[in-house]
């Protein structure tokens, strides 16, 4: 009987595929990692090291299907408040807190550690780092974080840079003011132009 | 002395056939003469440069959210602080141009707004950002003063078809912008290697220079009437010089003028609100991204190259037939059908059906815009446009 017993696997391989391809939920990813970060709370550096293993509490054979580590930089609810292009959701497809990579690393039990250096277009606010496990199928199957279920505590702040530059602020006013003086030359010319056609 | 120079005057020969008053009877939109269709290029080509400085930010907000920490809130306020800053602005244009031109009053509030554009390079906070957006809003009231000056330049049987293009094709700068402003960030970010919360500051000035000079190609080469400028007019004794209460009070107490100012309102109003709002809306409720959003919140815009100017053209039309009783009940039956469509826009839940419905909603409320110029020239003849916008 290899037929039956063929399709009947391949169907619930398939069906185990849809099932973790579509609508994978934060909730449902068991917190695996243990993800530790320096510096901590309060902090704005200019460098961030993370290091994450696996939580030794868990039983063994849990990180069997463990492939890859991405490391992101996630924000705190104080900086996804009314801010509806950060918010969190639970299917992973749009959820929006975490948006900028650390890095991604293949998955190793413990020793693991990163030291990131701050980009510069990230923006001006409050964060903490979250780690996502992948399966061989690039979908999520666990995570670790270094802050609490909440996300309030080992939160940490991060300083953009303004953009601005001194040749930028120059050249602003300098054509503000060009406009203005031009206007004050249009109105000084409108004026002698009334002035010659009196006299014609 | 007297008597020949008058002669002279009237047997001026103008590039398109002219009425008694020396306006134009017929509207040639390829021809760029002297001082008709010249004066129509100028105003449309400012009238577009301070839309697309007005809306210059929306495209960009990604970027510049992330730069000043804006929060939704920060983000809606000045939106609306960018389009309400007109309000009163095109209420005193009207009487600036009924008292200085239409030329000086146009290119003088486009050089007193472009400070605003400039100054946005160095905006620093959300409050900062509302300031700018305001006074940047400001421009929008050179649409009183194209109007004004296609009503001086054109007689009434073209006049709404002049109206409905000029205004029209001014209007396509809310929708150009949102395709123009990311690719001159995007030139800017990746060609010359700024960071991204620089690009967004330099990318700011092409709209300002954009306006600047237009400003500058009005006062030097448009004038006021077919005839001359308000100020050789008026020192030479052919124009009439009004007075400011007078033209004030004639305005206010026109009823015809408020009917109007409630019924564009809600066409014109709404085609703004929409300007601020598309692309969020898109991005938030159907997840599409940022890019596709903008090129969706551009085509809405971008539908005023014939939506408007065909409101006008209908106008005109419908004229010919029935006169003005004509141009009121196309309005109405336009305007509705505007309405309609956007109550249905609010209930639709798949992108395909709310992407056809916006495209359908923009030509009906755009057209409804055009449709009511094809009527506010008849408001009053003496003090045309004080009162509408």
């Amino acid at each position: 009987m290899e037929v039956p017993a063929g399709f009947l696997l391949v169907s619930l391989l398939l069906f185990s595929f849809a099932a973790t391809g579509y609508g994978i939920t934060f909730s449902s990813l068991p917190r695996s990692l243990v993800v530790t970060t320096s510096p901590t709370q309060g902090q704005g550096e200019e460098q961030i090291t993370v290091t994450w293993a696996l939580n030794q509490t868990f039983p063994a054979g849990t990180d069997s299907a463990y492939r890859t580590v991405k490391v992101k930089l996630c924000y705190a609810p104080i900086s996804q408040k009314d801010r509806s292009w950060r918010k969190t959701e639970d299917e992973m497809k749009k959820d929006k807190t975490c948006q900028h990579k650390i890095v991604s690393r293949p998955y190793s039990a413990s020793n693991n550690s990163f030291s990131w250096t701050i980009m510069r277009d990230i923006p001006s606010a409050t964060y903490f780092v979250r780690a996502y496990v992948f399966n061989a199928e690039d979908h999520e199957v666990a995570f670790g974080q270094n802050t609490n279920a909440e996300r309030a505590t080992n939160l940490f702040e991060v300083q953009a840079i303004t953009g601005r530059h001194a040749s930028l602020d120059i050249a602003s006013v300098c054509f503000s003011a060009f406009s203005i003086v031009a206007l004050a030359g249009f109105f000084y010319m409108e004026k002698s132009k009334g002035k010659a056609s009196q006299q014609k | 002395m007297d008597i020949s120079q008058n002669l002279e005057k009237n047997d001026r020969k103008f590039a398109l056939p002219v009425d008694s008053e020396h306006k134009a009877t017929e509207f040639r939109l390829f021809s760029m003469a002297t001082p008709h269709m010249r004066a129509f290029h100028l105003s449309w080509i400012s009238f577009f440069s301070c839309f697309v400085s007005t809306f210059a930010a929306p495209p960009l907000l990604p970027i510049i959210r992330d730069n000043l920490d804006l929060t939704a809130t920060d983000i809606g306020n000045a939106g609306i602080a960018a389009v309400s800053g007109a309000v009163f602005a095109r209420i005193a244009m009207g009487t600036a141009c009924d008292l200085f031109g239409p030329r000086l009053a146009s290119s003088s509030l486009i050089l007193l707004t472009a400070p605003a554009v400039f100054l946005s390079a160095i905006a620093n906070s959300p409050a900062a950002f509302l300031m700018v957006r305001f006074f940047t809003g400001f421009s929008l009231a050179t649409f009183v003063s194209t109007q004004f000056w296609m009503s001086s330049m054109f007689s009434p049987a073209v006049v709404g078809t002049a109206n409905g293009l000029s205004g029209g094709w001014g209007n396509l700068g809310g929708g150009a912008t949102q395709l123009i402003m990311p690719l001159v960030y995007s030139l800017i970010h990746s060609h010359i290697g700024s960071t991204k919360f620089t690009a967004w500051r330099i990318a700011f000035f092409i709209p300002a220079v954009f306006q600047t000079l237009s400003a500058f190609a009005i006062f030097f080469l448009g004038q006021d009437m077919p005839d001359g400028n308000y100020v050789r007019l008026e020192k030479s004794g052919e124009k009439h010089k009004d007075n400011f209460s007078q033209v004030f009070y004639h305005a206010i107490t026109n009823y015809r003028g408020w009917i109007l100012a409630l019924t564009y309102g809600y066409c014109f109003g709404v085609e703004l609100t929409i300007d601020n709002i598309i692309a969020q809306y898109f991005y938030d409720r159907f997840n599409v991204n940022l890019h596709t959003a903008g090129i969706i919140a551009a085509s809405f815009g971008l539908a005023n190259l014939f939506s408007r100017p065909g409101g006008g053209i209908l106008s005109d039309v419908v004229a010919k037939r029935f006169g003005m009783r004509g141009r009121l009940w196309t309005l109405w039956v336009v305007q509705m059908i505007g309405g309609f469509l956007c109550l249905l826009l609010g209930k639709v839940g798949s992108l395909t059906a709310s992407i056809v419905v916006m495209l359908v909603f923009s030509v009906f409320v755009q057209a409804a815009c055009g449709l009511t110029f094809g009527v506010v020239p008849f408001v009053s003849r003496r003090y045309v446009l004080s009162p509408v916008c």
